[in-house]
């Protein structure tokens, strides 16, 4: 595991990432403390896209591939999986950290609701957690995916890309609603007891396995 | 059993034959691959690995037909050195091979051990701690041929393993090699002649993705046996012209005058003596003449 940390986790992948968040809350203007995830959950997924596109496809670009298909395809898988987790892992603390960072840059308004206040706020940082994290994996594993298929990181952020444009757009919010890729930047802020926009996560969740069975048999082909 | 290849060809999407209708049998032992760059060897390479498939023929490895189906079953039969590989920049030489002993499937203890003597035998237990980034283009080469070993593979590919090793490290090397090679079948491909002629006993000779021979080193001896020559001369406008006239394997200053090697069937109408042929010889006039 440690040598998977050094293997996925450089020291400027590190650096890009610290940089895009402390930025992302500099530049990104909050009124109010649940505005914080609206300005978040985007740009994370395409920091996400980045951060993911060469987890398999370093291999790659080095010729390590040739001698890693080789090895067993179990190995490989388990070695793949463990670099995607280690990577999930930093940007969800990247996306903890930024949000701190919103507060302590821009101060927004919290929820004022008397005796209730702080735990309304902790409530609502574990939902924007649980969305980012689920945003986060689903970006990333996609952005891995295209990447193993064709063999080209680039080509598995140019894909990302061309779909988070969509997604994160008014077409995207007026066709898919509750199901959009990005439900959580477009749900109901005014009404915080509508959790429609977990159809949207449900349905990142539901590409991620299907992303997650397909990549034995990408990596098998492709190698 | 070794490998059997028949009829093999390999045509990439642009329409380049990188391998025409080659044939060869690959014994145990040492098998010395030669060639000019561009012959097709690195592609023949890459096919006995399983990263590129035939576009027709076939390739068997003792007696398993390479097919998708059993891929898997003949990779883990190999071990693979790389031309040009870049193993984890960031990881020491050692963390680097317990990764690759790791992904083998291979228990700790065992490639622990076989990483301490493979480390030792390569001369390289007093740099473990250092960075890959940090080694020099041999003492990588070394670390890339350890992970090559480390599964004690029935059949080795290394593609220009001493490349960048000075003499006494390739000795080492090729001395390795030659003990790994007990029981088992290493091809080994390299430009550096003296080190086939000082590790195997057959070899190919690959010339625009065709087998110019394959056989024997002594029978390629014999072939170009009675067709060296030396030759001293102080005149350069002469050397100039047997330059064009003749294929010259090696030349060189020394206190008589600039001593050449002409490789001809005929004498040359010079006042030369026959020589013995070396395999640099035999393989300048092998695929001079043959095209």
């Amino acid at each position: 595991m440690k040598y998977e940390v050094k293997i996925s986790l450089p020291v400027y992948k590190i650096s890009y990432a610290v940089f895009f968040i402390v930025m992302l809350s500099l530049v990104r203007g909050v009124t109010d403390s649940y505005e914080i995830g609206i300005a978040s959950e985007a740009p994370m997924a395409m920091l996400a896209v980045c951060v993911f596109a060469d987890t398999y496809t370093k291999e790659i670009t080095s010729m390590r591939s040739e001698i890693w298909r080789l090895r067993p395809l179990k190995k490989r898988m388990y070695s793949i999986y463990r670099r995607i987790v280690i990577q999930w892992i930093f940007l969800l603390f990247a996306a903890v950290v930024g949000y701190g960072l919103f507060f302590l840059f821009q101060n927004p308004r919290t929820i004022d609701m008397g005796q209730n206040s702080l735990e309304n706020e902790t409530g609502q940082f574990f939902i924007y957690l649980s969305a980012i994290a689920v945003t986060l994996l689903f970006w990333g594993l996609l952005s891995n995916l295209l990447s193993c298929l064709f063999r080209n990181m680039w080509i598995g952020i140019g894909g990302c890309l061309i779909l988070w444009l969509t997604a994160n757009s008014s077409i995207g919010d007026k066709y898919l609603g509750a199901w959009n890729l990005f439900s959580y930047t477009f749900r109901d802020v005014e009404n915080s007891g509508d959790f429609r926009w977990i159809c949207g996560k449900i349905v990142c969740i539901c590409v991620d396995v299907i992303m997650m069975a397909m990549l034995p048999n990408i990596i098998r082909k492709r190698g | 059993m070794g490998i059997m290849i028949e009829d093999l060809t390999v045509t990439f999407k642009n329409k380049v034959t990188a391998v025409g209708h080659a044939n060869l049998e690959i014994p145990k032992g040492i098998f010395g691959l030669l060639g000019e760059n561009g012959a097709g060897k690195t592609t023949l390479m890459r096919v006995l690995t399983t990263v590129l498939s035939p576009s027709s023929g076939t390739v068997t490895l003792d007696g398993i037909l390479y097919s998708e189906g059993n891929y898997e079953k003949i990779q883990r039969k190999i071990g693979y050195l790389p031309q040009e590989i870049d193993l984890y920049p960031s990881l020491t030489v050692q963390e680097c091979l317990e990764y690759m002993g790791d992904l083998s499937g291979i228990s700790k203890q065992i490639y622990k051990e076989r990483i301490q003597y493979y480390l030792e035998k390569t001369s390289l237990t007093e740099h473990r701690k250092k960075k890959m980034k940090q080694l020099s283009g041999g003492m990588k080469r070394r670390v890339g041929l350890i992970q090559a070993l480390l599964n004690e593979p029935e059949f080795l590919i290394v593609d220009e393993p001493t490349t960048g090793l000075d003499p006494e490290e390739r000795i080492r090397i090729r001395n390795l090699l030659v003990d790994f090679s007990e029981g088992r079948t290493i091809l080994f491909s390299t430009h550096v002649v003296e080190d086939l002629a000082a590790t195997c006993n057959q070899l190919a000779i690959m010339k625009k993705g065709c087998f110019l021979y394959a056989g024997n080193i002594q029978e390629l001896l014999e072939y170009a046996k009675g067709n060296v020559w030396d030759f001293v001369t102080d005149d350069s406008a002469q050397v100039k012209e047997l330059e064009k006239k003749y294929l010259i394997s090696a030349k060189q200053h020394t206190e008589n005058g600039i001593q050449m090697r002409i490789l001809s069937k005929e004498k040359p109408n010079l006042d030369c003596r026959p020589d013995k042929a070396t395999l640099e010889d035999a393989y300048i006039y092998l695929t001079n003449q043959s095209w």
